[in-house]
């Protein structure tokens, strides 16, 4: 089975602007791939070649297996997407904005809309101008579109964008059905960390228009992990009284770190163990990073040059 | 949001019947000008002409109450001279020609621009159905439009000239009439594809708004200094015989430069479709 999405060395240049830089993705069939990045990283303009709205300056776009073709086509008929914002013809119902994605889907059967818009909460708004919608709704009706031809892939940009707590749990829910049960492949960026954090299977993250990390399950479970963090004036009276007395631990920037149960459980343990050996701790404490942290750490360059002086 | 009901599905079955594409896009396009106030009120203004027409026939008729009427009579005389049919239909051609450039020009700028201005261009190209099927259906429906307006303008002009009795009817009128106004009609909207181009291109109303003047003033110029069967712009005015006998003012190389001026933005249009980076 092909993989949903593909990229090689994908660039994109808008004059002198180099919106994205060289970007091998890889995402699987039945995957939720979460993509991050801040604004202007590149995560809209990876989204659009991915969709074949922008041509690539350089590299190749495959999803589902067939190449995104320089005049636009693809295997759409297979895509449900959401751009950025979303947007309909306000002067036309819900119901009727829907009408026209299914045709233009080349879907006959007109209970497809019915059952989108029932399925999105959007029935009581089914025949209202699409105009009056409020954000929430108008998000829904985006979704509902993206959904309504029932695609294998679906490319969300900011899928939770405008939508209210409640909603943004439905939507949650909903795309961990679509991919748990019906095999869809969801590729979705986000400004939300702790969404992402919740339904990504993986994770890749574009800084300045490059891909500078990817998170696979197991990478963002070891992120979650709590772990004790211990700092020493006699660092190495500390590191050989932890080995003698059995927990494992690892070393980077002058810090122990331990994942040992027992040592998270009681650092007070630990604690007596490096005063006895004359190493008493400047620094003991559990720590439990999260995708947010990392995140802040992955992209602090642009953080502090951004930050207001 | 019940997430426990039928979800999407891997695949669709190869046997499933579907829509045709470009009869799906004419249905979307076709929808949303029906939906829309733009063309309804377009049409609305473009009716007003055969009233004008009708009410400068019925002071030219009257040479007592035009007098009473001060500039209006004056305007009237000036521009068509006497009250019978010729006059009349002569001047609603040349109505057709200047006034069917604005009218047409902003029903297409609507067609292609609002795509930009409501954000929804974005929703109309990760499509199984072509985006040249798209951009067909615009043409069809903007120039559908165009001509049941122009014919609906043609009908009211008669009803009109019958209502006010104007004399110097004929069937031969009729006819070279109806040829009139219609080729009028056809011709300005062989001049709209550059007007799609720029609403495209411009992702918006006002660059093609811009266009429209802009051609509209250089036609002028061209006519006034006799290059006006040179200058595409300007031939649907010619053709309406605002400067004399079409015969005299247009030869067959307008015909064919108003031809390759229509196939240049219709194949600019879809190329731009096609190709350009879509950024909105």
């Amino acid at each position: 089975m092909p993989n949903a999405i593909e990229t090689r060395q994908l660039t994109k240049r808008f004059g002198d602007v180099l919106a994205v830089d060289a970007i091998d993705l890889c995402v699987g069939t039945g995957e939720i791939y979460g993509f991050l990045g801040l604004n202007g990283a590149g995560k809209t303009t990876t989204i659009r070649a991915l969709l074949g709205m922008i041509r690539p300056s350089e590299g190749e776009v495959k999803v589902l297996g067939q190449a995104v073709g320089p005049n636009g086509r693809g295997p759409w008929a297979q895509v449900g997407h959401l751009v950025e914002s979303p947007s309909a013809y306000p002067e036309l119902s819900v119901r009727e904005n829907l009408d026209i994605a299914r045709r233009l889907h080349g879907k006959p059967d007109s209970s497809l809309v019915d059952d989108i818009i029932e399925r999105l909460a959007l029935a009581s708004y089914a025949d209202r101008k699409a105009g009056t919608l409020s954000m929430g709704n108008l998000q829904r009706l985006g979704l509902a579109r993206a959904l309504l031809h029932k695609p294998e892939l679906l490319i969300l940009d900011e899928p939770a964008n405008g939508l209210d707590p409640a909603g943004v749990i439905e939507v949650r829910e909903l795309l961990r059905t679509l991919a748990r049960d019906k095999g869809a492949t969801i590729f979705m960026s986000s400004h939300i960390l702790t969404e992402v954090d919740r339904l990504a299977t993986r994770i890749g993250i574009i800084h300045k228009g490059r891909l500078i990390e990817e998170l696979t399950a197991g990478d963002l479970e070891k992120l979650r992990t709590k772990r004790l963090e211990i700092r020493s004036r006699n660092f190495e009276a500390a590191q050989i009284c932890l080995r003698s007395a059995g927990y494992p631990f690892t070393v980077k920037d002058e810090t122990i770190t331990i994942l040992h149960p027992h040592a998270i459980e009681h650092p007070d343990d630990i604690a007596h163990i490096l005063v006895n050996a004359g190493a008493a701790p400047t620094r003991l404490a559990v720590e439990q990073q999260n995708l947010e942290e990392h995140f802040m750490e992955l992209t602090a360059d642009s953080l502090t040059r951004e930050s207001p002086k | 949001m019940n997430v426990t009901q039928e979800s999407p599905q891997t695949g669709n079955p190869p046997e499933e019947r579907s829509i045709n594409p470009f009869l799906a896009s004419l249905w979307a396009e076709t929808l949303k000008i029906r939906r829309s106030r733009v063309p309804l009120f377009t049409a609305i203004g473009f009716s007003l002409m055969p009233l004008a027409g009708g009410l400068f026939m019925i002071i030219l008729k009257d040479p007592e109450a035009a007098r009473s009427m001060g500039l209006i009579s004056a305007k009237a005389q000036l521009m068509v001279g006497v009250a019978d049919w010729p006059a009349y239909f002569n001047f609603m051609s040349q109505a057709v020609a200047a006034g069917g450039l604005i009218l047409f020009s902003i029903v297409t700028t609507w067609v292609f621009g609002r795509e930009f201005s409501d954000h929804t261009a974005k929703e109309m190209l990760a499509l199984p159905t072509s985006r040249e099927a798209i951009v067909t259906a615009k043409f069809i429906v903007t120039s559908v439009w165009a001509m049941a307006v122009t014919l609906l303008i043609f009908g009211l002009s008669l009803a009109v000239g019958t209502l006010i009795v104007l004399p110097g009817w004929s069937t031969v009128l009729l006819r070279s009439a109806f040829v009139g106004i219609l080729g009028c009609a056809f011709f300005t909207l062989g001049l709209i594809p550059f007007v799609a181009l720029l609403a495209s291109i411009g992702r918006g109303y006002l660059p093609p708004f811009g266009w429209t003047i802009l051609t509209m003033v250089l036609a002028q110029f061209a006519a006034i200094l006799g290059w006006g069967d040179w200058f595409p712009w300007a031939i649907p005015g010619l053709f309406s015989g605002v400067a004399g006998p079409r015969a005299e003012a247009l030869g067959t190389h307008s015909y064919v430069l108003l031809l390759l001026t229509s196939i240049a933005g219709f194949a600019a249009t879809y190329y731009w479709w096609r190709s350009a980076d879509q950024t909105r």
